[in-house]
């Protein structure tokens, strides 16, 4: 036995890791099951009350009851990270390219466009459309063969043609990290989990929104442009008392609600424990329970009571209830009509890398929007070397500013992207000409995100969506259940075949297959890898393949019985003669698995991924379990056959 | 049980028999190729395919009288799994100059429907959008919620407050639906699968499923040459090109021919492709491990009966590693849906010609270049 102790170690370990990787895959599915349970329930009530209900809505409310059961426990959230995960072909949702529209953003730079230039613009983009070269290369080609100097439209007249292509390829670079910014603040408000924004190349953005629904209103949202908006952010004291009301509607209704609200009383807990500095001036000596129960607001809106301003820090898991929570009609009520609650576009990390939003109050109208900006650029400052960022004005928009700072001065304005703060400075004084400065940034990073933000409202980043993969839940649905019936039936077949064909050493083949399954499934989780419907093809071709090498041993292991040596002295020298044949024809297999990999997109790649972790967990079975199995077998003289 | 168990077959000495074979099976597939010509699908081609899935069962040619006549030129019409499904296709990126104005008639006639008189005017137009101009920011505001609400893609050209101009896409995918669901009112549909690709990305996909393909070759030659001599890896390459070449004509003969198998190229095809360059190359590997056993066994064996030993001794566990990937392949093709039907008919033919080479071509191969430069064939 004591020879086998290592071996058999390591395969229990495999067993048991595999296991281990894989049970947050099992707890989510269980998961996923119960949620819609209850929303096919929930889906009934609401047409019950309300037969009319139109499609839109109806899903709208559904997926606030998805959204407010998955937040209600943390652990959802913490298995469904952990588990595998489907691509866009087996849950369904869009993958889209989008090209920036260089062309487009040339001619919104170009001063005093006439007709020779949208002629050539025009020429331009024909030629583009089908070639390699940035647009850049081309329209300057196009205005060289003219004999049109660009400074005629771009840049000023002492530039040079080759500065001038510099400065524009910059410009149309900087477009794409603009489309880029605007699609993920859409995107993260949107509400669509596990998005995945991507650039690719010089000019292209991909985008994967996995179960998006509905696809005009996805398209729509990455096409769309943005809108900047510079608003006043409320008075602390003023912010304060609306908070206080709207702590006491939610008290008043929520307290006979408790019973409700037991599933998510875990997380409110943590959150009391956290707040107890927050919630010492009012309560000192209240339980962290009865806190949030008596101050639902405050217990996940949290006020520093020395602070000076009014922001709320608000935790990431629990910004959908917040959100919930402020749109509920009641409290609506006792928001002043012009008054609006805002969070901030990034989170913030706390002391212990919790991810927290703020939420700021501010003037529902808007003082300024960012149509007015002709530029915005992110700098160290000289004087403080401080990272500041430097914004300019049109003449229009520098006489507003100059009224506007002029008459909030020491008052804060939020600047706003799509309905999300990414900053709010205090006006230090009246700035008259348009050019100010914006300091207060973290780090250069935050500065030049800033500066793109800025920049947005002016200047929108034409894109066209030049690629675009739709698949619906149903076919999505489909896939999955006609992947999983054909490794079930593909897995049945091959082992019926090896048994028939090995009998006892056949069986053996049979097990290892299953460990072998086993294991692929659990490096995929293990990876965090995406399962696709290739890839659950790449797993049945791996049933077929992962036998090989016990049918290499085998036959090696009769031919060396029929030359008349014993049993065991065959089964050693099957296995030690079989190795070079088994590891060189795998090893092909796998260099075409890396270059797939390398070249492929989206669902070719998971089938090269499972391809890849397939021979090496059947390498393992046949190499390690199998031989372990049958050296056992033979060395306890139990009965061993091989056909 | 027991094949090919203790079999002396001379294959060697038959192997003009299986040049002619491969032979003919490539002429015929490549006469057909050159003459019938690939079919690839939009991933290469660029262009854009829908699949609509109906209520109620649908007929082909009945959605083609309203498909034939909105002025895409050829579209393509096939079934698409069960008897509700339809999946419509068509090569161009735009819709045609000469329906574009129809197109736009139909967006103002919407607008018209709800705002009868209001005033408009149309500020721009390119290939594939068509930008509106109204007198004030409340009505722009409202006409393209109404045009979303219907389904168009409707937006504002920017967000300030005072834009009054609307920018509406139309794509052939919107227009192709805008059609059918006009003219088919008592049988809905739902989109389950939709894919544009653009010309340039259908070009691009093209060049990186050859360099990949011609990536895997040279990676396998080399491998295959530092682990065996050179000309063993020349051998079992050309039996990989043997099976591509082989495979590809069989796609172009097939085209069209089975039902319900759609033979078109597209990516996944080309991941089979891949996949059977690696494992095509595994057999090979087989017997080609005997031959270099048996070389060193044997030092003065001829080669030619040296080889057909090796053959005849791996030919049970050729076959069986093959008929073992050939039933998962097979439960692939028959279970696995159409959406892999193309890429599992790509592994089982190919599988099978990988296997008929192995053990036919790339050691008759290596035979024919010993016995051409007189050379002795060692480890």
């Amino acid at each position: 036995m004591k020879e086998y102790r290592f071996r058999l170690i390591l395969i229990l370990s495999a067993i048991a890791l595999s296991l281990y990787l894989l049970y947050p895959t099992y707890v989510d599915h269980q998961n996923q099951m119960m949620i819609n349970k209850i929303l096919v329930q929930k889906e009934k009530e609401f047409k019950l009350q309300n037969p009319q209900i139109s499609a839109n809505t109806l899903d709208d409310k559904l997926k606030a009851v998805e959204d407010s059961i998955k937040n209600s426990d943390p652990s959802f959230n913490k298995m469904k990270l952990k588990s595998i995960k489907l691509g866009l072909d087996l849950q369904g949702g869009m993958r889209v390219v989008l090209e920036v529209n260089t062309g487009k953003l040339l001619e919104k730079l170009a001063k005093n466009p006439d007709d020779v230039f949208k002629k050539v613009m025009k020429s331009s983009e024909k030629q583009a459309a089908l070639s390699e070269e940035s647009v850049v290369n081309i329209v300057a080609k196009n205005f060289a063969a003219r004999g049109i100097r660009l400074s005629r439209y771009f840049g000023n007249i002492r530039q040079s043609d080759n500065e001038i292509i510099s400065d524009l390829k910059k410009d149309a670079d900087d477009a794409i990290t603009r489309a880029m910014e605007i699609i993920r603040n859409r995107v993260d408000q949107y509400g669509v989990s596990e998005p995945s924004i991507q650039r690719q190349g010089n000019s292209r953005i991909i985008v994967e929104l996995p179960g998006v629904a509905r696809e005009e209103e996805a398209k729509q949202l990455l096409q769309g442009t943005a809108l900047l908006e510079f608003k006043l952010v409320k008075d602390p004291q003023l912010t304060i008392s609306v908070m206080k009301k709207i702590d006491d509607v939610l008290a008043g209704t929520y307290a006979s609600d408790t019973s409700k609200a037991d599933s998510s009383s875990k997380s409110i807990n943590k959150v009391a424990n956290q707040n107890k500095v927050a919630a010492s001036d009012t309560n000192k000596k209240m339980t962290p329970e009865e806190f949030a129960s008596k101050h639902p607001f405050f217990s996940i809106a949290m006020i520093d009571p020395k602070g000076s301003t009014a922001d709320a820090y608000v935790k990431a898991d629990d910004r959908a209830k917040l959100q919930l929570m402020l749109n509920r009609p009641d409290v609506q009520s006792v928001i002043p009509d012009n008054m609006q609650f805002v969070f901030s576009a990034k989170p913030i990390a706390n002391q212990n890398g919790q991810p927290i939003y703020m939420l700021y109050c501010v003037e529902k109208n808007a003082l300024l929007t960012g149509g007015v900006i002709t530029n915005a650029v992110a700098t160290i400052s000289p004087e403080t070397s401080a990272p500041i960022v430097d914004m300019e004005m049109n003449s229009d928009g520098a006489a507003d500013w100059a009224r506007i700072t002029g008459a909030n001065i020491g008052k804060r304005i939020a600047i706003i992207l799509d309905g999300v703060v990414y900053s709010a400075p205090v006006v230090q004084n009246k700035i008259a000409g348009g050019r100010s400065q914006i300091s207060g940034s973290g780090n250069l990073e935050e500065a030049q995100l800033l500066a793109i933000v800025l920049k947005a409202g002016a200047l929108p980043a034409p894109v066209d969506i030049i690629e675009e993969r739709t698949v619906g839940p149903s076919l999505g649905q489909d896939s999955i259940n006609s992947g999983f019936t054909s490794t079930l039936i593909g897995f049945l077949v091959v082992s019926l075949f090896m048994i028939v064909y090995y009998q006892r050493a056949g069986l053996v083949a049979a097990v290892s297959l299953v460990f072998t399954i086993l294991f692929i499934f659990g490096i995929l989780a293990g990876f965090n890898a995406t399962l696709t419907l290739p890839g659950i093809a790449g797993i049945i071709l791996t049933i077929g393949m992962a036998v090989d090498a016990n049918v290499l041993i085998y036959e090696r292991i009769r031919e060396e019985m029929a030359t008349g040596k014993t049993l065991k002295a065959s089964v050693d020298s099957g296995f030690s003669k079989a190795y070079s044949a088994i590891i060189d024809s795998n090893i092909t297999t796998f260099i075409t698995g890396i270059i797939l990999y390398q070249f492929g997109t989206g669902p070719v790649q998971g089938f090269a991924l499972t391809l890849m972790i397939g021979i090496g967990a059947s390498l393992f079975s046949a190499l390690v379990i199998s031989r372990l199995v049958i050296s056992y077998m033979v060395a306890k003289g139990i009965k061993f056959s091989i056909g | 049980m027991r094949i090919f168990e203790d079999i002396h077959i001379d294959w060697l000495g038959k192997r003009k028999i299986f040049y002619a074979i491969s032979l003919s099976l490539f002429l015929i597939g490549w006469i057909n190729v050159f003459v019938r010509g690939l079919h690839f699908g939009i991933d290469f081609k660029g262009g854009t395919e829908i699949v609509l899935q109906f209520d109620k069962p649908v007929n082909v040619s009945y959605i083609r009288q309203y498909i034939d006549n909105i002025g895409l030129g050829f579209v393509e019409l096939k079934t698409f799994g069960g008897e509700t499904g339809v999946l419509v296709r068509t090569e161009s990126q735009y819709i045609p100059k000469n329906i574009f104005p129809k197109v736009v008639d139909n967006i103002s006639a919407e607008i018209e429907k709800y705002y009868p008189g209001i005033p408009k005017k149309i500020s721009d137009t390119t290939l594939s959008s068509v930008t509106y101009t109204f007198a004030n920011a409340d009505t722009t505001d409202q006409i393209v919620n109404r045009l979303l609400a219907k389904g168009y893609q409707a937006g504002k050209v920017s967000e300030e407050l005072t834009n009054t101009q609307m920018v509406v896409r139309v794509g052939i995918a919107d227009w192709i639906k805008e059609n059918l669901r006009t003219k088919m009112p008592d049988n809905q549909f739902q989109i389950i699968k939709e894919d544009h690709v653009g010309p340039k990305v259908g070009n691009e996909l093209k060049t990186n499923a050859l360099i990949a393909i011609a990536i895997s070759l040279i990676g396998i030659l080399i491998y295959l040459a530092f682990r065996f001599k050179f000309i063993f890896a020349v051998g079992a390459v050309v039996a990989l090109f043997h099976d591509v070449l082989i495979t590809i004509g069989l796609y172009a003969a097939l085209y069209g021919v089975i039902p319900g198998l759609n033979l078109e190229i597209d990516l996944t095809v080309v991941a089979a492709f891949l996949t059977l360059i690696g494992y095509s190359v595994a057999d090979t590997v087989i017997v080609f491990d005997r031959v270099r056993e048996n070389l060193k066994i044997h030092k003065t064996m001829p080669l030619e009966e040296l080889i057909n030993q090796s053959v005849n001794r791996t030919m049970s566990r050729t076959i069986l590693t093959a008929g073992t990937v050939l039933l998962a392949i097979f439960v692939l093709l028959i279970f696995g849906g159409e959406v892999l039907r193309a890429f599992s008919f790509t592994l089982f033919f190919g599988t099978i010609t990988g296997t008929y080479s192995s053990i036919f071509i790339a050691s008759a191969l290596v035979l024919e270049y010993a016995n051409r430069f007189q050379k002795k064939v060692n480890f």
